[in-house]
């Protein structure tokens, strides 16, 4: 797999792969690591012996078959909602933004946003949960009120890349942007 | 002895800014990054809250790095720029009491530490002892390793139970602080005795007057009636009492001769009796309750401003009506004789005989003419308490701190247990220990080399100086664009 290997705010390795269309459309994907088969069976094994630790002292077979239905639930809704194998940002210069999301399941979750709206695209600053960081987001302008911006959407928040990373995508964004408003 | 000191201070700092009053940005030897930490900054308005504004704008002229942290004020929340790529951190943090936040002396180290790895602090300065935020910050700041310098903005007493346990919490907090610096000499005093400090430690460096704000009215046209002012909250501790005395006697003595009084408070009743009983209705005029921006306009209305202070850490007002070019009548009290030299003040005794003497000398001083103009008088004072003056003397503390070694775990172990009683002492040297390895396991669990270094917008390398580098400028104005509607 090519691209280049970059790191996200917990220190997990993430690759970033940007695909030039043309002059005014390139797509970054930043894509994360699979999940890990040690740290599945990890999870696995640990629901389970506390399943078999409460069944030991109460002696109801409930437990072990909920703790079977729980670990298959809790893995499936894992994979569907909360995993994220890729996160990617299509940029069209003449039609708009397009940012997508693909869980470890399979799903996809896409926003298309017109390039009418799109105002910028700037890297930010936010205090979330006790620590600080960056990232990249796109400002929305109203199109009733052309003053200032009416909206901020993060992007690539799944995968939470570093500063390095986000000013790379940042400065080839600019690039794109600054060729629409000529 | 003191007065000396202080008179030398403002003589050579006055003439260095005399020299550098063109350049506003002066190299420095040593850049800091300083972080300045308190609960109290804008949009809460206050004396703390502009020292910290107007210092850190000094600092940042004189070509340091400065942030400011503070806690969420409702909607104001997140990072905003200010002013001159003025960096403030609103803090989620719960406030408890009078916008003071809870502290436990851990919950808060996580961010803390985050802000302090990412802008690369090496001076933290907290601000105000009401503040349990800066107590927190200098506390897990001292953990780091960090140098710690701690300004006091208010005196105290000895005597009742509360002022006996924030006394003690002071001892603890302030015991392995680097440098402390108070307001004047007698704040020094208090805090020294209070927190039982070494008084080598504690530097006084007086708030300073906007000389812009406090000018004085060049259209006031001269006319016989002489207007005395006064300006000040109406307490007991204020000599109100005083004033009730001097009204009636100047006012009989002198038939042309006003006073206007500003300002609010539970002696109000002891001027209206005496407007009452002499009637003085035309004379005596009360103003009630003033906001900030209006004092300087009921100040340039007289001619002789009137201070009854019994007791004063240090007397702002004073400073506040000489720049506006009025003659100052005093209660020698507190640090009020550090204040300003004798020529521009007449201090008296705090009692009535004295003060009306004093107000009959600046009378007879303002009749014969030979005083000098309000403008001579506004271009004195105004170099005495600047900003810039201000920000020179923290900058020597910062050099000074800086080349001090902060103390190791050990050391700080057995300096908490000498210093402030066994108990107290090991309770805090277990939360010292507590804060450690909690300081431990967050290094384990986000290394310091994961954590981006932030873009700084101030100092040497500050991208708000170097306008033309297209990419920083443009991000930093978008995120000041929220911030900017504040200044």
């Amino acid at each position: 797999m090519e691209g280049k290997v970059y790191s996200d705010i917990h220190g997990e390795e993430i690759r970033l792969q940007q695909h030039s269309y043309s002059d005014t459309c390139q797509e970054f994907t930043v894509i994360r690591p699979k999940i890990s088969f040690r740290s599945l069976t990890g999870c696995t094994c640990a629901v389970w012996l506390a399943a078999y630790g409460v069944f030991y002292y109460t002696q109801h077979s409930a437990v072990l078959s909920a703790a079977i239905l729980c670990t298959i639930l809790g893995l499936l809704l894992y994979l569907h909602l909360v995993k994220i194998d890729q996160e990617s940002l299509l940029l069209l210069g003449s039609l708009g933004l397009q940012k997508s999301l693909t869980f470890a399941s399979g799903r996809e979750s896409t926003v298309f946003l017109e390039m009418c709206r799109v105002q910028d695209v700037i890297i930010n600053e936010a205090i979330s949960m006790s620590r600080v960081h960056y990232n990249l987001c796109i400002l929305l302008r109203d199109p009733a009120d052309p003053q200032g911006p009416s909206q901020v959407i993060p992007v690539f928040q799944g995968s939470q890349p570093r500063l390095e990373c986000l000013v790379e995508i940042y400065r080839s964004c600019q690039e794109i942007l600054s060729k629409r408003s000529q | 002895m003191v007065y000396d000191q202080k008179v030398g201070c403002t003589r050579r700092s006055h003439n260095d800014s005399s020299k550098t009053t063109e350049a506003t940005y002066c190299p420095v030897g040593q850049a800091h990054v300083i972080c300045m930490v308190s609960d109290f900054f804008y949009p809460n308005m206050g004396g703390v809250e502009s020292h910290i504004y107007q210092l850190s704008q000094c600092l940042i002229g004189r070509g340091h790095k400065v942030i400011i942290v503070t806690h969420a004020y409702e909607d104001r929340k997140g990072i905003r720029y200010l002013t001159n790529g003025l960096k403030v951190y609103y803090l989620p943090l719960t406030v408890m009491y009078n916008q003071s936040t809870a502290t436990t002396l851990l919950h808060s180290l996580p961010l803390l530490r985050n802000i302090f790895v990412r802008e690369r602090v090496n001076i933290v300065h907290s601000h105000s002892s009401f503040s349990a935020m800066a107590h927190d910050a200098l506390f897990h700041a001292k953990t780091m390793g960090l140098h710690t310098v701690f300004t006091d903005h208010s005196l105290f007493g000895f005597a009742d139970v509360s002022s006996v346990l924030t006394n003690k919490l002071l001892t603890v907090s302030l015991c392995d602080t680097n440098h402390i610096i108070c307001v004047s000499y007698t704040s020094k005093e208090n805090t020294v005795l209070r927190a039982a400090l070494n008084p080598e430690i504690v530097s006084v460096i007086p708030n300073a007057v906007d000389p812009t704000d406090f000018t004085p009215d060049p259209q006031k046209i001269r006319t016989n009636k002489i207007t005395v002012v006064v300006v000040s909250r109406l307490v007991y501790r204020k000599g109100i009492d005083l004033l009730g005395g001097i009204i009636p006697e100047m006012c009989h003595r002198y038939p042309d001769l006003h006073f206007l009084v500003g300002g609010e408070g539970p002696k109000r009743i002891i001027l209206e009796e005496v407007r009452e009983r002499y009637q003085l209705h035309d004379r005596v005029r009360l103003l009630g309750a003033l906001e900030h921006r209006q004092v300087r306009n009921v100040l340039v209305e007289g001619d002789i401003f009137l201070n009854t202070s019994l007791t004063e850490a240090f007397c702002m007002a004073i400073v506040e009506a000489a720049s506006c070019g009025l003659q100052v009548v005093s209660t020698r009290v507190g640090g009020i004789p550090e204040v300003l030299p004798e020529d521009f003040i007449i201090l008296c005794e705090p009692s009535v005989k004295s003060l009306c003497d004093g107000l009959e000398k600046a009378i007879d001083q303002l009749k014969s003419g030979n005083l000098p103009s309000p403008e001579a008088i506004h271009n004195t004072v105004q170099s005495f308490y600047t900003w810039k003056n201000v920000a020179e003397r923290t900058e020597k503390v910062y050099d000074r701190v800086s080349n001090e070694t902060v103390l190791p775990m050990n050391e700080r172990l057995e300096r908490l247990i000498s210093h402030c009683g066994v108990v107290t002492g090991s309770i805090f040297a277990l939360f010292v220990v507590a804060t450690f390895l909690f300081l431990m396991f967050l290094r384990w669990n986000t290394p310091d080399s994961l954590i981006d270094i932030a873009v700084d917008a101030t100092g040497p390398k500050g991208a708000w100086s170097h306008k033309y580098s297209c990419k920083k400028s443009r991000k930093t104005m978008a995120n000041a664009k929220s911030g900017s509607s504040l200044k």
